[in-house]
């Protein structure tokens, strides 16, 4: 007999189309097991202090005595102190540089790179790049308190190229502690979007950049039409990253400026930890805290929308 | 290799600047931990007389052993547990749930982006109430649910791809879920699981927030916390301080270095999934 | 001693019906392949019977317990998937063991029997590969090891050539039917390729829909199709499938058809009906009822298959044994034996044979 019809074109398997099911009790069961630990620990120690955080900002207490219900009181504070409301911008200023320089410094090297680096260059590049993630960021903190120090290699710099009137305590500024603050973010952020994005940008097809060429297009017309949107799903997951660390940043600050001069480089992170522990007002604390979280998932969403896959 | 085209000898000298900034601030600090004790440093100079002996003192008044043995108790009390229960809920989560659980998996994601912030006050009273402050297991435990998000959703991802047949074929071999869970599945994660220590054992070394807030004692905190303290205690002595900072940056930094490529690989997914 | 039946058997994945109630009685030691096209259902019962499905009403027994509420480990059966599902963290050795080592089997039967299946498949130099090291063919005999070891009383088969290339699917075909042999072991079969069915079965069972078309040993289904479907499903080249109307005064479609055929017609009058006509059983014929133009050749040395567009511009297809030469374009008539040719009512339903 012959072999004509052997290679039928249908040779998947029916069921990839429906979900396989796994109804079955004793599965049911074992899934329940499985999760459990995982999800105890979960409830245990975010749901139900988050729960408590919900609730704690809904009080008058001073975590000691008897609570006071207060209402949304607490959260019309947060949303109407002009203090609150600075510290608050404070995080989204910092956003300025923790993301865009990380960024736009990453998709420059990116676009001129354009290709994997390989070899000993690549290895000694992600190893340096990479160091600012594998160091606590208290020490990023110290080590940068130091180079903006009154005789710290910034201001060295400055006097070496004659600009010494530039010179001055940075983080001890009123108007340039906050961006030096950011820079210190920044630093820390720049090699992990660097190597993410030049990681992207390898895997864009190169033919795509010849045959833009072939149709007359500038270097600027393949960056835009090419490189960045090859790159969104990497762009998003940067401005993921950075915006996180920049609104929940704590350490940097803690460390380099315990929030001041004044509260210009206070963040929510940190006055919520001066209000609940220092000045023992949880239950403002705990709504600035829900604030916080709220802003967060409100900044990162339109991110992820954007830069998902779109099916 | 390619031959070096002008647009990347840009990208190189682009480079080695982007290096030389990572790298000064290091730099800057070990001039800094080389001088004269009690001295002003400046920012970036080679002292005539490097003053090695900073770093046995910074050693000695850090109680650098001492913070290095709570680190690695910390360390040990979270990340292998973390690992273990997350590796069963993700293969649990991916393998054993139909859609209609998909609820329990979305509970979990969404603290992925929750800040530790939003959780630190009632963290506080909860463990005060466990009756754990001042104690190590007031940052383990806490840290084994913080992390339980990003883990869970790791290794969900990973048990995802691993083709569904292989746990028919280990049904039909007659393994139950649990032998089937570590004799079928848990060799297959190994990549997936190496990546997730390696995260967690950074965020746990490197975790501030927690210490700072839970325990007093610099001495049962983390590495990062203990930094926190002895900054407090030295901040004006800018040599021992450096010298401090850069003893308490190096058990991190020689790991990284020796598992640089794992290191890289995993933070490189690490923000690519998180 | 373990046959296999099923009773009323269906399965809903949701609203939607996949298997429509199916009743089939497997004796032991038979080889029965499951077969249709592509989401006819026919891997989804498998699954069922080998418990990775769950069974919506009905009842399935193997030997004489019904194992709708059984885990899978516990049915007596074992299953080689279409990807084979080796353990690619495992050797081989240690693949084909698994089900045995799983079992508390002592360590010295165990080795026994990994490597009296290694030498019935022949890969006993492969035992300490991993699975990434083999090809195709060799994860073919892993997978199929591992399911001998483990001596179920039913052997399930998940379309497990479909990744092969055609000639390695050949020789692997004999192998299965050899094995069958050796074993007397029950064994079901899924394939979409009525080729694998026609050789390897005992008994062939046609799924479409959900539903059985018909059960029944391979001849029985080319000789006696019950429908429409199974006419066209079994058999390679395709059966020809032609229209025609059967009319009050006797004549089928066109005299010359009608020269060959006593239908019942009176009962038929003014219905449409397919004829089924074999491409083997045509026959060139100068005066031939059928006749057309040749469209295309296809010289096979022992035969000759020729495409022929009718009148009508429907196309037929004969094969012709030998090696006559036919030009595209040239004209062509074929008849045939009216024993041969089948009919089909307007449902599809088989009609008895006319002639």
């Amino acid at each position: 007999m012959t072999d004509i019809t052997t290679s039928l074109p249908d040779a998947q398997p029916e069921r990839v189309r429906l979900p396989p099911s796994r109804g079955s009790r004793k599965t049911r069961m074992a899934a329940w097991l499985f999760v459990a630990p995982a999800f105890i620990a979960y409830a245990a120690f975010v749901l139900a202090p988050l729960c408590m955080s919900i609730y704690y900002s809904l009080l008058r207490w001073d975590g000691i005595g008897e609570a006071q219900f207060y209402g949304l009181s607490n959260y019309v504070t947060v949303l109407t102190d002009s203090d609150l409301l600075q510290i608050i911008g404070n995080a989204f200023q910092l956003v300025l540089y923790f993301t865009l320089i990380p960024v736009l410094l990453g998709l420059a090297v990116a676009a001129a790179i354009r290709s994997h680096m390989a070899g000993r260059f690549g290895t000694i590049t992600r190893t340096v790049l990479f160091l600012p993630q594998v160091i606590p960021l208290v020490a990023a903190g110290i080590a940068w308190s130091w180079m903006f120090a009154s005789t710290g290699l910034v201001n060295q710099t400055l006097k070496a190229i004659g600009l010494s009137s530039w010179a001055r305590g940075w983080l001890g500024d009123f108007v340039w502690a906050l961006p030096a603050v950011g820079i210190i973010g920044a630093w820390v952020l720049l090699g992990l979007c660097t190597m993410l994005l030049v990681t992207g940008i390898t895997k864009i097809d190169p033919s795509l950049y010849e045959a833009a060429r072939l149709d007359g297009a500038r270097p600027w017309h393949e960056f835009r039409y090419i490189t960045l949107p090859g790159l969104r799903q990497e762009i998003g997951v940067c401005i993921t990253v950075t915006v996180i660390a920049a609104l929940a940043s704590f350490d940097i600050v803690y460390i380099s400026t315990q929030g001041g001069p004044g509260i210009t480089t206070t963040v929510p992170g940190l006055e919520i930890y001066r209000l609940a522990f220092a000045h023992r007002q949880v239950g403002l604390a705990s709504a600035l805290a829900i604030v916080l979280m709220v802003l967060v998932l409100i900044s990162i969403a339109p991110v992820q929308w954007f830069t998902r896959d779109k099916k | 290799m390619k031959t070096a085209s002008p647009n990347s000898l840009i990208a190189r000298g682009l480079i080695i600047v982007l290096m030389i900034i990572t790298l000064l601030p290091f730099l800057s600090m070990l001039s800094a931990a080389l001088a004269p004790q009690g001295t002003y440093p400046n920012g970036l100079q080679w002292p005539s007389d490097p003053q090695w002996s900073n770093f046995v003192r910074a050693f000695e008044v850090a109680r650098m052993d001492q913070l290095l043995l709570s680190s690695t108790l910390i360390v040990m009390g979270v990340v292998p547990l973390s690992v273990l229960i997350a590796t069963m809920a993700g293969y649990g989560l991916a393998k054993l749930t139909s859609n209609k659980y998909k609820w329990l998996y979305l509970v979990f994601v969404f603290g992925l982006t929750l800040p530790f912030e939003a959780v630190i006050t009632p963290l506080y009273y909860e463990v005060r109430a466990l009756g754990l402050l001042n104690t190590r297991f007031a940052i383990i435990l806490p840290l084994i649910g913080l992390y339980m998000p990003f883990s869970v959703y790791w290794m969900r991802a990973h048990f995802l791809n691993v083709p569904h047949d292989l746990t028919e074929a280990a049904q039909l071999d007659g393994a139950t879920r649990w032998k089937e869970f570590w004799l079928v599945q848990v060799p297959l994660a190994r990549p997936a699981i190496m990546s997730l220590t390696i995260l967690l054992f950074l965020w746990t070394w490197n975790q501030f927030l927690l210490p700072v807030v839970l325990v007093q004692d610099p001495m049962q905190r983390t590495m990062a916390g203990a930094l926190g303290a002895f900054q407090g205690q030295w901040g004006t002595d800018i040599p021992l301080l450096c010298a401090g900072s850069l003893l308490i940056l190096a058990p991190t930094v020689a790991l990284f270095l020796v598992f640089q490529r794992q290191f890289v690989a995993a933070l490189m997914q690490g923000a690519v999934k998180g | 001693m373990s046959g296999l039946t099923l009773r009323s058997v269906r399965k809903n994945y949701g609203d939607v019906p996949v298997i429509k109630g199916v009743d089939l009685d497997i004796a032991h030691g038979e080889f029965v392949v499951f077969v249709g096209p592509s989401g006819c259902g026919k891997s989804t019962l498998l699954r069922m019977i080998a418990g990775l499905e769950d069974i919506t009403s009905g009842e399935v027994s193997i030997g004489d317990r019904v194992v709708n509420e059984i885990e899978p480990r516990d049915r007596g059966v074992a299953m080689v998937f279409q990807s084979y599902a080796l353990y690619p963290h495992m050797s081989v050795y240690d693949n084909v063991g698994f089900g045995l080592k799983l079992a508390g089997t002592p360590k010295a039967v165990r080795d026994a029997k990994i490597r009296d299946a290694a030498k019935v498949l022949q890969m006993e130099h492969l035992l300490d590969r991993r699975p990434a090291q083999l090809s195709g063919g060799q994860r073919q005999r892993v997978a199929i090891g591992r399911a001998i070891v483990r001596e179920p009383d039913v052997f399930l088969f998940d379309e497990p050539l479909s990744n092969l290339d055609a000639a390695l699917r050949g020789d692997m075909r004999m192998e299965l039917a050899r094995l069958h042999n050796d074993l007397g072991a029950t064994m079901i079969y899924v394939t979409h390729d009525q080729i694998e069915a026609m050789t390897l079965a005992d008994k062939i069972v046609v799924l479409d829909g959900g539903v059985v078309q018909q059960v029944g040993s391979p001849l029985e289904l080319y000789n006696n199709p019950a429908n429409l479907f199974v006419a066209g499903f079994i058999g390679s080249p395709k059966m020809n499938l032609l229209e025609l109307t059967s009319r009050p005064e006797g004549n089928v479609s066109s005299a010359e058809l009608s020269a060959g055929l006593a239908l019942n017609r009176g009962a038929l009058a003014g219905t449409s009906l397919t004829l089924g006509l074999r491409p083997h059983d045509l026959r060139v014929a100068p005066n031939g009822p059928l006749n057309g133009q040749v469209r295309l050749v296809e010289r096979l040395g022992n035969e000759t298959i020729l495409r022929v567009s009718l009148a009508d511009t429907t196309e037929i297809t004969a094969v012709l044994p030998g090696q006559d030469e036919f030009a595209i374009g040239q004209t062509v008539a074929f008849d045939f034996k009216p024993s041969s040719a089948l009919v089909f009512d307007e449902n599809g339903r088989r009609l008895p044979s006319p002639g």
